[in-house]
C-alpha cells in the first residue's frame, strides 16, 4: 500500500466512523443507565432528514444542525416516555419507531422536495487543520469537517463523565441496580429520561453528519443500518467508552476497505467486509473474544 | 385460541386496545392522504383494488400474510419461554439460501410425489431452525442475551445471502456477460410450491393451508401439551422449573429452534412460491414485520393470524395506492409504526390491571 493510499484510507476510515461514533457515544450513556434504544437507527435517519431540510430551507448547514436536533428530540422523547414512563418493551418500541421514522422521512422528503430530489444541499466543508494538514503523508487525515473533531471531543467528555464524576457513578448504578440507587434518593426516572434524550441529540448529530456533513444530500432510508451498527459498536466495545470508540473506528476501517481493496487489486468478497462488524460483535457476545459484561439491568424497566 | 374460556368482557379488554390502535392509525393515514393533497376517493379506491380488487391482488396479499404469520407464530412460541426472537429477518434469509441450494441440486428436482418441493421446504425450516438454535445454545451455555444474539445473527445471515448471490462459487448464476445479474439461477418448475387454484392469475400457494394447519398445531401445543406447559414454566420461573426437573436449557434451545424453523419455512415459501430465484434484498423486512405481528398478538395465535392478514393486505393496498394515486407506500410504514408504538404503550395500562 503506497503512502498516499494509506492516507486516503485513514481519512475515509475516520469519516465513515464518525456517524457511528456520535450515535454510539449517545447509546453507550443510555445503555449504561439500563435503557436500550433500538430507535437509534430511526433517530439517526430523522437527524439526517432534519439536517437536510433545515440546511436546504435556510441555506445554512449550521441551522440545519439545529433542525436535526429539533427533529429528533420529539422522537427521543417518545422513546423515553414509552420505555421509562410506560415501561413498554424497549426492543419493540424501538423497532416500531424505526418503521415509523422510515415512513415519515420518506413521505416528508417526497412532499418537500418532490421532483427536486437528489439535489445538492448546503453542507459543511472539510477544513484543513493548520499545521497538521501540511504533514507530508498524513496531511489528508487532518482535512475534515469540524464535526469530526467534535465527535472525538464529546466521546472524551463522556468517558470522563462516566468514570470520574458523581453523575457517571449514579448513571452506571442505575444500569446495574436501579432499585438500590433509587433508595439512595437519586431520581432514577429523570436520569433515564435524560440519558435517552442525550442519545437522541447524539444520534441527530450522527445522522446530520451523513446528510449535510458527508455527502450533502438526503436519500430515502440513507442510514441503511448505521444505527444498528452503532448499537453493535457498544456491544463489541463491551460497554466501555474507549473500546466503543475503537469499535467505531474498526467498523469504519472495514467499510473503507470495501473501496480500497479493489484499488489495490486484492479480491475479498464485499459481503465479508460488510459482515465483519456484526461477525466480530457476535463472536464477542458469544464469549469467544474475552468476557462480556453488560449492565445488569439492561432493557429492564424500573418499577418504583 | 382460548377465547372459549374467557368471558366476553375479558375478550374485549384484550382485543379492544389493538383494535383502537389500528383505527387510530388508519385515521392518521386518512389525514395524511388528505394533507398531501391527494384525492381521497381515488387513493382509497386504489388501496381497495390493490388489496382486494381481484384474484391476483388477494392472492398476493395472502402470500404476504403467510410469511408474516409464520414469523409471528415462531415469535409467540419463543416468547412463551420468555425469549424474544428478533432474528426473523436472518432466519428467513437462511431458509431462502437453503431452499435455493436444494432446489438447484438436480436430484432433488427429480424426486417423485411432491418431494421435489417438500424437501427444500424442510431444508429451509431446518436452516432457519439451526440459525435460531445457535442463539438458544449461546443463551444456555454462556448466558448471552438472545435479543442481541438473534439480532447480530440476522445481519450476518442477510450479508451471507448477499455473498451467496454475488459469488459464482456459491449460488450466483453463471456469468455469461458483464450484464449477468447477481442472483441465483431460477429454480426448476418441479420445486415450485403448488398453487391452490392451479392458475398464475390468482397465485395463492399451498403455503396458506400449511400455515393455517401449523397455526392450529401451535395453538394446541401451547395451550394443551406438556411441552407447552414446560415452556411457560421455563418462561415464568426458570429456577423453579429446573427444581421441578424440567430441562431448562433444552427447552430454551428448542423454543428458539422452533421459532427459527418457522422463519426458515417462511423463507422457503417466499422463494419457492413467489420469487423463484434468490436475489439480494430477498427478505426485505418480512422478518421485522413478522416480529411486530407476533408482538401485537400478545401471545395469541389467533391474534397473529389477524395481524398478519391486516399487515399483508395493508402492504398490498399501499403499493397499489402509490402506483394508482401517487400516495407513497411509505404511508403504510407510518401506520405500521404507529400501531406498534400505540399498542406497546397501551400494554402498560393492561398489564398494570392484571399484575397489580
Amino acid at each position: 500500500m503506497s503512502f498516499e493510499l494509506l492516507a486516503v484510507f485513514l481519512a475515509s476510515t475516520i469519516r465513515l466512523a464518525i456517524p457511528l461514533l456520535f450515535a454510539a457515544t449517545g447509546e453507550l450513556v443510555s445503555e449504561r443507565a439500563g435503557v436500550v434504544n433500538m430507535s437509534v437507527e430511526g433517530m439517526m435517519l430523522a437527524g439526517a432528514f432534519g439536517g437536510a431540510v433545515g440546511a436546504a430551507m435556510t441555506g445554512s448547514p449550521w441551522l440545519g444542525l439545529v433542525f436535526a436536533v429539533l427533529t429528533v428530540l420529539p422522537i427521543a422523547l417518545l422513546q423515553s416516555v414509552l420505555t421509562n414512563s410506560l415501561r413498554a418493551n424497549q426492543i419493540v418500541t424501538g423497532i416500531g419507531i424505526n418503521i415509523l421514522v422510515l415512513g415519515m422521512t420518506t413521505l416528508g422528503y417526497r412532499a418537500l422536495f418532490g421532483a427536486r430530489s437528489r439535489e445538492v444541499i448546503p453542507g459543511f466543508d472539510a477544513v484543513p487543520v493548520p499545521g497538521l494538514a501540511q504533514l507530508p503523508v498524513l496531511g489528508p487525515v487532518f482535512t475534515q469537517i469540524w464535526l469530526v473533531w467534535l465527535a472525538f471531543l464529546v466521546a472524551a467528555a463522556v468517558g470522563w463523565m462516566l468514570s470520574r464524576t458523581g453523575l457517571g457513578i449514579v448513571l452506571r448504578g442505575i444500569g446495574d441496580d436501579p432499585e438500590a440507587v433509587a433508595k439512595s434518593g437519586a431520581p432514577v426516572g429523570a436520569l433515564r429520561h435524560g440519558a435517552v434524550l442525550f442519545t437522541g441529540v447524539m444520534s441527530a448529530l450522527g445522522g446530520a453528519f451523513l446528510s449535510i456533513g458527508d455527502i450533502h444530500t438526503f436519500t430515502e432510508g440513507m442510514t441503511n443500518g448505521a444505527g444498528y451498527l452503532a448499537i453493535v459498536a457498544v456491544i463489541f466495545g463491551n460497554w466501555s467508552l474507549w473500546r466503543t470508540v475503537l469499535a467505531c473506528l474498526l467498523f469504519g476501517a472495514a467499510t473503507a476497505l470495501q473501496f480500497q481493496l479493489p484499488a489495490l487489486g486484492i479480491v475479498v468478497p464485499n459481503a465479508l467486509l460488510i459482515m465483519l462488524p456484526y461477525l466480530l460483535a457476535f463472536l464477542a457476545v458469544a464469549g469467544l473474544v474475552g468476557r462480556q459484561t453488560a449492565p445488569r439491568a439492561l432493557a429492564q424497566p424500573f418499577w418504583k | 385460541m382460548n377465547i372459549s374460556m374467557s368471558s366476553p368482557s375479558a375478550t374485549l379488554a384484550r382485543i379492544g386496545p389493538p383494535l383502537l390502535a389500528v383505527l387510530a392509525a388508519l385515521t392518521v393515514g386518512l389525514i395524511v392522504i388528505v394533507g398531501m393533497g391527494a384525492a381521497l376517493d381515488k387513493a382509497l379506491l386504489a388501496f381497495w383494488r390493490g388489496a382486494f380488487g381481484n384474484g391476483y391482488a388477494i392472492s398476493a396479499s395472502l402470500n404476504r400474510a403467510v410469511s408474516l404469520a409464520l414469523v409471528g407464530i415462531g415469535f409467540v412460541i419463543a416468547n412463551r419461554a420468555a425469549l424474544t426472537n428478533v432474528g426473523g429477518e436472518g432466519q428467513i434469509a437462511m431458509g431462502g439460501i437453503a431452499a435455493t441450494a436444494l432446489c438447484l441440486f438436480p436430484p432433488i428436482a427429480g424426486l417423485p410425489l411432491g418431494l421435489a418441493f417438500v424437501v427444500p421446504l424442510l431444508g429451509a425450516a431446518l436452516a432457519g431452525g439451526a440459525w435460531g438454535g445457535i442463539a438458544g445454545v449461546l443463551r444456555t451455555r454462556s448466558g448471552t442475551n438472545e435479543v442481541i444474539a438473534t439480532l447480530l445473527l440476522s445481519f450476518i445471515a442477510t450479508w451471507l445471502l448477499y455473498w451467496c448471490v454475488q459469488s459464482e462459487a456459491l449460488l450466483r448464476q453463471p456469468m455469461t456477460s458483464s450484464a449477468t445479474l447477481p442472483e441465483s439461477l431460477p429454480i426448476p418448475e418441479a420445486t415450485h410450491v403448488p398453487l391452490l387454484t392451479g392458475s398464475y392469475s390468482s397465485p395463492v400457494t399451498l403455503g396458506l393451508p400449511i400455515t393455517i394447519a401449523l397455526a392450529a398445531v401451535a395453538a394446541l401445543v401451547l395451550a394443551r401439551s406438556l411441552f407447552g406447559f414446560r415452556l411457560s414454566a421455563v418462561g415464568l420461573n426458570p429456577v423453579g422449573a429446573a427444581r421441578a426437573g424440567i430441562n431448562v436449557g433444552g427447552h430454551i434451545v428448542s423454543a428458539l429452534f422452533i421459532a427459527g424453523a418457522f422463519g426458515g419455512l417462511a423463507g422457503g415459501l417466499m422463494l419457492q412460491g413467489e420469487q423463484f430465484s434468490l436475489k439480494a434484498g430477498f427478505s426485505s423486512g418480512y422478518g421485522f414485520d413478522g416480529l411486530v405481528v407476533g408482538l401485537l398478538a400478545r401471545n395469541s395465535i389467533t391474534g397473529v393470524l389477524a395481524g398478519a392478514l391486516l399487515f399483508g393486505f395493508m402492504r398490498s393496498g399501499g403499493i397499489a395506492m402509490e402506483m394508482g394515486a401517487g400516495v407513497p407506500s411509505a404511508l403504510v410504514s407510518i401506520l405500521q409504526g404507529l400501531i406498534v408504538v400505540l399498542i406497546a404503550g397501551v400494554a402498560y395500562f393492561q398489564d398494570r390491571r392484571s399484575v397489580r
